[in-house]
C-alpha cells in the first residue's frame, strides 16, 4: 500500500484561493472600534501593509503568490499527504484515513503558511519591524522564522504563563533573531498599566494582542501581525487545500469527511475551503468538520454576532461566533486553541450550514493523539490531536457498518514542544474542562440591555 | 539558603486515635478502655512520630509548645525537636485535655496547630483553634474532614512548606461521622464547623509549571460572581451548606447560615436555616426552585451528608436537573469522583454519571458523580487516562 502522496516543488501553488468569492452570503463588513461603523481601509494602514489590507477586502477569487513568497515556501511545501495505514489496521477499520502533515516546516506547523507572505508585504512596504502576540508559541515562533527570513525585527508579546512555562518556544525565537517578551511587559502602556494593577497576572492572550498593536500603532518603522482570524491569513492557508486536491487526485480517492482543529481559524479553513466549490458546484457530499475544545466552543456554543475582536476592545469588531471578548478559557486547560471567537469568512459558511463543528474533552483528545502516535510515530500537537479523536471515533463507527469510507485528518503541527501537557496527560493530571452555556444563557438572559 | 523566622507551632496527640478501628469499633471517642482491652497498639505516636523525624531535619525553624508526655512531649523530647511543655496532661487524657491544651498553646501565641488523630480530634482542636490553622496527621479510624495530609510525610512536608512561607492557607470543612449511628451500621456524618489549614496547590507544578491556578479564594470569588449572574433568573435558589456557598451568599449580601441551608430569591433571603420540612412546603406552593451545592470534606459528598435538609423528596420535587454542583478547581483535584447519598438508591442513581461542576466564572470541570451504594467498590480505585479498550 502506498503510503506518502508526494508533490513536486513547482506543484506548490501559484495563486491563493479566496473563498470570499464563492460564499453564497456576503460576508459582513468588520466595524471600527470606536465608531462602529464600517472600517475603511485607511483605518488598517496604522498597523497593517496596504497589499494584505486589500487582500482582506479582496472578493478575487484568486490572488498571485508573489515568486519571493514560493521561494521560500520550498523549505517545505508541498507538505506530504499520508495513508494512515498502521492507524486503520490498529483500529480494524475498513475506513480510509488520509492525514496531511503540516509539522515539517522548520517551525513545526502551518503557521509559516502565513507568516511568511505576511513578512514579505511588510519588507516590501519598506517597514522594519513586526510585532505580534503569541500564547503556547506556535505563532510566534513562525512570526520569528519569517521575520528572520526577510531580514525584519520582530517583537513577540507572549503570554506571561506560556512565557515561563515553554521555555523552549522562547529559545527557538532567540535563535531566529526575534526579542520575546512575557506580556504584560513593561515596554508598552497597556502592560504597565496591567502590572502596576495585577503584578502577579499570568496575562492572557488579549492582553498580549492589546501590546503588539500599541507597539505598532506607536512606531512608524513597525507593523501588527496576526496568525489566524483574519481574511487574509485563511487566504493565504490556502495553499494546503490546493495541494491537498492534487494528492488526493494522485491517490485516486476523495474524502467523505475532513477534521481540522479550530481555534481562531487558519488550518482547517485553508485546508477545507478550496473544496467549497466542490460542494457548492459539484454537488460533492463531502462533510467538513471544524473541531474545538469543549473549554472554549465558541462554533458550537457561541452567538453569532458583531463582537470586539480582542479584549482591550481595540481591535476591528467583526461578525463572528463569540463566546464574549472579556471570556478567558480556564488556564489549566492543556490543549490550546484558545480564541474567544472564530474567523468571519469560517464563522459565515458554518452559519450557512456548509461547515459542522463539533467540540472535544481533552482527556478525550490526548488519549486519541496516543493511540495516534503510537501506530503512525507522529506526535502530534494537542491542538492537532481535536482532529484526530472524532475521526478515530467516524472509523470505529466504519468498522460497525463496514462502510469503506474516506476520512481526512489535517494534522497541523507536531507536539515536541507540549511535552509538559503530554506528561501531565500520563500522570493522570488533566481535567476535562467545559464552558456551561446553558447557565451562561441564563445569566445573560436578564442582563440590563446596554 | 535563606534564612526563615522561627515558626511557633502548637503539638497535640490524641495518643489513642485510631486504636478503635482495628478492633472493629469504628472510632474510639469515649472508647479507649475498651479498645485497649480489646487489645489494641497505640497508632498516633507512631504516625507522629513519621512525621516529626522529617521535621527534624530542619528543626532551627520550628518551636513546638506541646501537652506533657505521651500528648506530644514525649515525641518531640525522642525526635530531638526544641519544645516547651505549655500543658500538663493526666495519665488517661481525655477530649477535654485536648481543648485546654489547644487553648494553653494559643495563649502563647502560635502560628500553627499540628495534631496527630482523627476526625474527633480534628474537631476538639478547630473548636479550639478559630481562626489559626490547623494541619492533621492522618491517624484515625475516621479522617472526612479536609484538614488532614494525606499522610504523616506529607504532613510534615506542608509544615514546612508554611513554616518557609511558601504556602498559603484555606477555609474548609470539620465534619464527623456520629459514631453511635455508624457502630450501628449507619453512616451519619455532620458538618461541625471550618477551619484554615495550609495546602499545596495541586495543580501547579513546581519549575515546569504548564498550569497557573490561581489561589483557590480567587475561584470561590469566581464562582460566587458566575452564580449572582445565573441567579438573576427569578427562581429560587436552595444554597447548601459549606464555604463555597457561602461566598454565594456573601457576594449577595445575604447572611448565610454556614452548617445549614438557605433559601435566596431575586438575591433575597427568603428562608433561613431550613428544614427539609421548609423546603418541601416551599415546593409545594409551586415555587421553580434550583439547587447549588458544593462537596463536602474529603470524601466529596455533595448531598446526604452536611446537607440532610436537601433531601430525595426535596429532589424529587425541585427535579433532578435542578441541581446546581459548584467546587474549586483545587477541591475538585483531591477527588477522584464526587459522591451522592440521598439514602433513595433511585434518586442516586438518577444525578449519577458526568456532571458538570462550575468551578471558575462561565467555567466547569466535568467529574464523575457516584451514588454511595457504589461507595465500596470505588475505593482505592485508580483514576486512569489511558488509552480506552475499544480503540485497540
Amino acid at each position: 500500500m502506498k503510503i506518502k502522496y508526494l508533490l513536486d516543488e513547482e506543484e506548490i501553488p501559484k495563486k491563493w484561493y479566496n473563498v470570499a468569492a464563492d460564499m453564497p452570503t456576503p460576508l459582513d463588513p468588520p466595524l471600527h472600534p470606536g465608531t462602529l461603523k464600517p472600517l475603511n481601509p485607511q483605518d488598517m494602514e496604522l498597523i497593517f501593509p496596504k497589499a494584505l489590507i486589500q487582500q482582506e477586502m479582496s472578493s478575487d477569487r484568486w490572488i498571485n503568490i508573489p515568486e519571493e513568497v514560493r521561494d521560500i515556501y520550498r523549505l517545505w511545501r508541498p507538505t506530504p499527504l499520508y495513508r494512515a495505514a498502521a492507524l486503520e489496521k490498529a483500529l480494524k477499520t475498513p475506513a480510509r484515513i488520509y492525514y496531511k502533515y503540516e509539522g515539517v516546516s522548520p517551525a513545526g506547523s502551518h503557521k509559516p503558511n502565513t507568516s511568511v507572505p505576511q513578512a514579505y508585504y511588510t519588507m516590501k512596504e519598506g517597514k522594519e519591524r513586526l510585532a505580534t502576540e503569541t500564547g503556547a508559541g506556535q505563532w510566534g515562533s513562525a512570526r520569528s522564522l519569517a521575520t528572520c527570513l526577510f531580514g525584519l525585527k520582530c517583537t513577540v508579546y507572549m503570554v506571561r504563563a506560556s512565557y515561563d512555562s515553554k521555555p523552549y518556544r522562547r529559545s527557538a525565537m532567540r535563535v531566529w533573531g526575534a526579542e520575546c517578551l512575557p506580556s504584560p511587559s513593561d515596554r508598552t502602556n497597556f502592560g504597565r498599566k496591567v502590572l502596576a494593577e495585577m503584578p502577579d497576572t499570568p496575562g492572557s492572550l488579549g492582553i498580549a494582542i492589546s501590546e503588539a498593536v500599541e507597539d505598532a500603532a506607536t512606531h512608524d518603522d513597525t507593523n501588527y501581525s496576526l496568525g489566524s482570524v483574519l481574511n487574509h491569513v485563511l487566504i493565504h492557508q490556502s495553499v494546503e487545500g490546493q495541494e491537498l486536491k492534487k494528492q488526493f487526485e494522485l491517490a485516486d480517492d476523495y474524502p467523505d469527511v475532513m477534521f481540522g482543529c479550530c481555534g481562531g481559524g487558519s488550518n482547517f479553513p485553508g485546508m477545507c475551503f478550496p473544496f467549497i466549490p466542490d460542494k457548492l458546484k459539484d454537488k460533492k457530499d463531502l462533510r467538513m468538520v471544524a473541531c474545538e475544545p469543549t473549554a472554549c466552543p465558541s462554533l458550537t456554543k457561541g452567538l453569532y454576532a458583531y463582537d470586539f475582536g480582542d479584549t482591550a476592545g481595540m481591535a476591528p469588531v467583526i461578525k463572528m461566533y463569540t463566546l464574549g471578548h472579556d471570556f478567558i478559557p480556564p488556564s489549566i486547560h492543556a490543549g490550546g486553541l484558545r480564541y474567544h471567537g472564530d474567523a468571519p469568512l469560517l464563522c459565515n459558511l458554518v452559519h450557512d450550514g456548509l461547515i459542522e463543528a463539533t467540540a472535544l474533552q481533552q482527556i478525550e483528545v490526548f488519549q486519541a493523539a496516543t493511540v495516534f502516535a503510537r501506530s503512525e510515530g507522529i506526535i502530534p500537537a494537542p491542538e492537532a490531536a481535536h482532529a484526530i479523536k472524532p475521526a478515530i471515533d467516524e472509523a470505529l463507527r466504519a468498522r460497525q457498518t463496514g462502510e469503506a469510507k474516506t476520512i481526512f485528518i489535517s494534522l497541523s503541527g507536531h507536539g515536541h514542544f507540549d511535552m509538559a501537557a503530554y506528561d501531565a496527560f500520563n500522570d493522570g493530571k488533566l481535567v476535562d474542562y467545559e464552558y456551561p452555556a446553558d447557565l451562561v444563557k441564563q445569566s445573560l438572559a436578564k442582563l440590563p440591555k446596554v | 539558603m535563606p534564612s526563615y523566622p522561627r515558626s511557633k507551632i502548637g503539638f497535640l496527640i490524641n495518643p489513642v486515635a485510631g486504636m478503635g478501628g482495628a478492633v472493629g469499633l469504628k472510632g474510639t471517642d469515649g472508647l479507649a478502655k475498651e479498645a485497649r482491652k480489646r487489645g489494641a497498639k497505640p497508632l498516633a505516636t507512631q504516625r507522629a512520630k513519621e512525621s516529626l523525624h522529617l521535621l527534624a531535619r530542619q528543626a532551627d525553624l520550628l518551636f513546638f509548645f506541646t501537652a506533657s508526655g505521651a500528648m506530644g512531649e514525649r515525641e518531640l523530647e525522642e525526635c530531638g525537636l526544641n519544645y516547651a511543655v505549655a500543658y500538663s496532661a493526666p495519665e488517661e487524657s481525655s477530649a477535654e485535655d485536648s481543648k485546654a491544651a489547644c487553648k494553653a498553646f494559643l495563649e502563647n501565641g502560635i502560628d500553627l496547630l499540628l495534631f496527630c488523630g482523627g476526625d474527633g480530634t480534628a474537631r476538639d482542636v478547630a473548636f479550639a483553634a478559630g481562626q489559626v490553622p490547623i494541619l492533621g496527621i492522618p491517624a484515625g479510624v475516621k479522617m472526612h474532614s479536609g484538614v488532614f495530609a494525606i499522610s504523616p510525610q506529607a504532613a510534615a512536608e506542608l509544615m514546612l512548606g508554611y513554616a518557609r512561607g511558601e504556602l498559603k492557607t484555606r477555609e474548609t470543612e470539620i465534619v464527623d461521622v456520629d459514631e453511635e449511628l455508624y457502630r450501628s451500621g449507619e453512616l451519619q456524618t455532620r458538618l461541625y464547623c471550618t477551619a484554615r489549614t495550609p495546602y499545596q496547590p495541586a495543580l501547579v507544578q513546581e519549575r515546569k509549571r504548564i498550569y497557573s491556578s490561581g489561589s483557590e479564594e480567587e475561584f470561590k470569588n469566581q464562582i460566587a460572581l458566575f452564580a449572582t449572574e445565573f441567579m438573576r433568573d427569578g427562581s429560587a435558589y436552595i444554597l447548601g451548606a459549606g464555604t463555597t456557598t457561602s461566598r454565594i451568599a456573601e457576594l449577595l449580601g445575604v447572611e448565610k447560615t454556614l452548617l445549614g441551608v438557605d433559601v435566596v430569591q431575586n438575591g433575597r433571603l427568603i428562608l433561613k436555616d431550613a428544614s427539609e420540612k421548609d423546603l418541601i412546603e416551599l415546593l409545594n406552593q409551586g415555587k421553580k426552585a434550583k439547587i447549588i451545592v458544593s462537596p463536602i470534606g474529603a470524601q466529596g459528598f455533595i448531598l446526604g451528608r452536611g446537607s440532610q435538609q436537601i433531601s430525595s423528596a426535596v429532589l424529587r420535587r425541585a427535579g433532578p436537573e435542578s441541581l446546581i454542583i459548584v467546587a474549586t478547581p483545587h477541591k475538585l483535584a483531591e477527588l477522584s469522583h464526587l459522591l451522592v447519598d440521598t439514602g433513595d438508591q433511585e434518586m442516586d442513581s438518577a444525578l449519577a454519571g458526568r456532571r458538570q461542576v462550575v468551578a471558575g466564572y462561565r467555567m466547569a470541570q466535568i467529574k464523575e458523580l457516584k451514588a454511595a451504594s457504589d461507595l465500596l467498590q470505588v475505593r482505592g480505585r485508580e483514576r486512569s487516562q489511558k488509552v480506552p479498550k475499544e480503540y485497540v
